[in-house]
């Protein structure tokens, strides 16, 4: 793994290109410019290693999850909000056959020569044109013919086109007060349309539900629609007023994500992994993979663990000290010590950074997707310090002809 | 022109503050039109401010075009426009709380102005928002919601505008939004000088208090 540097003659035309080519709408964040003056490149023996452990997590995350949703009280140690414990009775209808699965795996190299993942984004992982569009981009400024990848979108546009009618009416739930929400959708849908389908942006409240299909209310697109592809999280989703979101959990309208999502979202997850193996779900994988995970109450006194939230998103409030500024650390650990169940503690792994072209060093999160189990590319961002945060910086991935 | 084109004018590569330049409000303007009657591009007069004083940035927080035409009034006198607008366009025939598209045909009608223009290498910012961005009131669910907020993380940082010898920032609009005190209450943490101006009248110092639900 090693990163290639954008020509630098050539790095304003690769901004622009991200900026208006590829949906980057972001590309700044306090004082840090968030588009890469690097492609991060793999060798086909990492991308083959990594692409293998995500089908293999995959599986045994999707076999987790319906193994919870056939007896629900394996959920119990997940701690799910109430809102969301109160709706998940309806889940049981739920038929992966039908709906569209997609997870993103966030993959670190470690000092030992190892990967690490850090978690899954179960319910609604983003970076759809960053890791669909802006390898292409890289790859007009890198020397040619050396690197190639696997277009996130395609497979994902395949997956929906298998599960939604032809000509059908999508809606894309996100906030649509955040542009930088939009613009995963916005990719996405224009994506969509160039296939026939009809594309509804609208929020999580736009839609209603009748006998477990779901209906458009926003103005001047009313109607049933044929597919939903929710970027709206599952605990921000519950909290909307009043409460018509319950049809989410027991509609037959084709998902991506269906809220089964929620079961591997928090980050709890490695709780229910003992009970996973004594039914026969194999959690080897994860277990190899991810850091010892244990409540803030099993964590005092023991060295080496950070926290983080259990609903945390983009390495918010973790407990990495030395990537923290200001007062953070100080207030992420009254957080933990107010509210331990908020939290959990997790081993933490090094991370190897990778150098830049001035012996800078740039720590990596490799996020890794699989849709309905198959590898599907990468989203990746780079950071200065080990806590991989809104302030790193997207980077395209492509692998290395060998 | 192309927005690319439209971009690079308010956003030339390399120049100070244009990092903070979103994009939103250049992309996708060709695809929409509601047969804007634009104004003729005039500018408004500066009353506030005679000339361009290094040590100061703007914010402008006016309705729609306004607020774009009232950063290239400053502009002329010196000050860099940076448009941090980042409302989207709403879904197709919904009805919608803000018109986000206008501040965007606003930005392409004054381009070749701009590009017209010098500006010094160490030119102070005027930040461009819009104040119609919080009509968040929603008088039915089946309204299109694409009101927005400003975050700290749209703007550069208060230790980023005192390293760059940015002392004083004034707010030009008839009040300081909720989501504009959350940012200004940082910079005043960090030591810079909030002042506060209507167009009509001289600029007033003004003191935050911290906000009830800071971000």
């Amino acid at each position: 793994m090693k990163l290639v540097a954008i020509p630098e003659e050539k790095y304003e035309e690769y901004r622009l290109c991200a900026m208006f080519d590829c949906y980057k709408w972001d590309p700044q964040f306090l004082d840090h410019n968030t588009i890469a003056k690097y492609a991060l490149v793999l060798t086909k023996e990492e991308h083959e290693a990594v692409s293998a452990y995500t089908e293999a997590l995959d599986k045994e995350t999707r076999a987790a999850e319906q193994l919870i949703n056939s007896d629900l009280s394996l959920a119990k140690p997940l701690g799910l909000p109430r809102n969301v414990k109160r709706d998940i009775i309806r889940m049981k209808n739920y038929d992966p056959d039908k709906h569209i699965r997609l997870m993103r795996y966030d993959f670190h190299p470690t000092v030992e020569g190892d990967w690490a993942i850090s978690e899954v984004n179960s319910d609604v992982p983003g970076g759809f044109a960053e890791s669909s569009l802006l390898p292409e981009a890289a790859r007009q400024f890198l020397p040619e013919g050396k690197y190639y990848f696997k277009s996130f979108g395609e497979t994902l546009v395949k997956a929906i086109s298998s599960k939604v009618k032809k000509g059908g009416r999508i809606m894309m739930v996100h906030c649509t007060c955040y542009s930088d929400d939009r613009q995963v959708m916005q990719y996405l849908g224009d994506r969509l349309e160039e296939d026939g389908y009809h594309i509804i942006y609208a929020a999580s409240d736009h839609l209603r539900f009748e006998n477990n299909r779901a209906f458009s209310i926003l103005d001047g697109n009313e109607g049933e629609v044929d597919g939903i592809v929710r970027f709206s999280p599952l605990e921000w989703l519950t909290e909307v007023k009043p409460k018509r979101w319950h049809g989410y959990f027991d509609t037959i309208t084709p998902s991506c994500n269906h809220p089964i999502a929620i079961f591997a979202q928090t980050k709890r997850f490695p709780f229910v992994w003992d009970a996973m193996e004594a039914h026969g779900v194999s959690m080897a994988t994860w277990r190899k993979l991810l850091p010892d995970t244990i409540t803030v109450k099993a964590a005092k006194g023991k060295e080496g663990y950070i926290y983080k939230p259990v609903y945390g998103r983009v390495g918010e409030n973790i407990s990495i000290r030395e990537a923290c500024k200001d007062d953070e650390y100080r207030k992420i650990m009254k957080a933990v010590k107010f509210h331990p169940k908020d939290y959990l503690a997790q081993k933490r792994f090094h991370s190897l950074p990778l150098t830049g072209v001035n012996g800078e060093f740039y720590h990596v999160c490799l996020g890794s997707y699989a849709v309905n189990g198959e590898h599907a590319g990468y989203y990746a961002r780079i950071s200065d310090t080990p806590r991989i945060d809104s302030n790193a910086a997207d980077i395209p991935v492509l692998v290395e002809e060998a | 022109m192309t927005e690319k084109e439209i971009y690079r004018i308010w956003a030339p590569y390399g120049k100070k503050w244009v990092d903070w330049v979103r994009p939103v409000a250049f992309v996708g303007n060709h695809l929409y039109d509601r047969g804007y009657y634009l104004q003729e591009e005039e500018l408004p007069p500066v009353l506030f401010q005679e000339v361009c004083e290094k040590d100061t940035a703007f914010i402008v927080d006016m309705p729609g075009a306004e607020s774009v035409y009232m950063g290239l009034a400053l502009a002329a006198i010196g000050y860099r426009p940076i448009p941090v607008y980042n409302g989207t366009i709403e879904q197709n025939e919904a009805a919608a709380k803000v018109d986000n598209l206008s501040v965007g045909k606003a930005l392409h009608q004054c381009a070749d102005t701009l590009s017209q223009m010098t500006f010094e290498d160490d030119a102070p910012p005027v930040f461009l928002t819009d104040s119609n961005r919080l009509n968040q009131f929603r008088k039915h669910r089946s309204l299109f919601d694409n009101s927005w907020d400003l975050y700290a993380q749209d703007l550069p940082t208060g230790e980023y505008l005192r390293k760059n010898g940015i002392r004083k920032v004034v707010i030009v609009g008839n009040k300081v939004s909720r989501d504009l005190k959350k940012i200004l209450y940082r910079y005043q943490k960090k030591g810079v000088e909030l002042y506060r101006v209507k167009e009509y009248e001289k600029k007033v110092r003004i003191k935050l208090l911290r906000p009830l639900f800071p971000d």
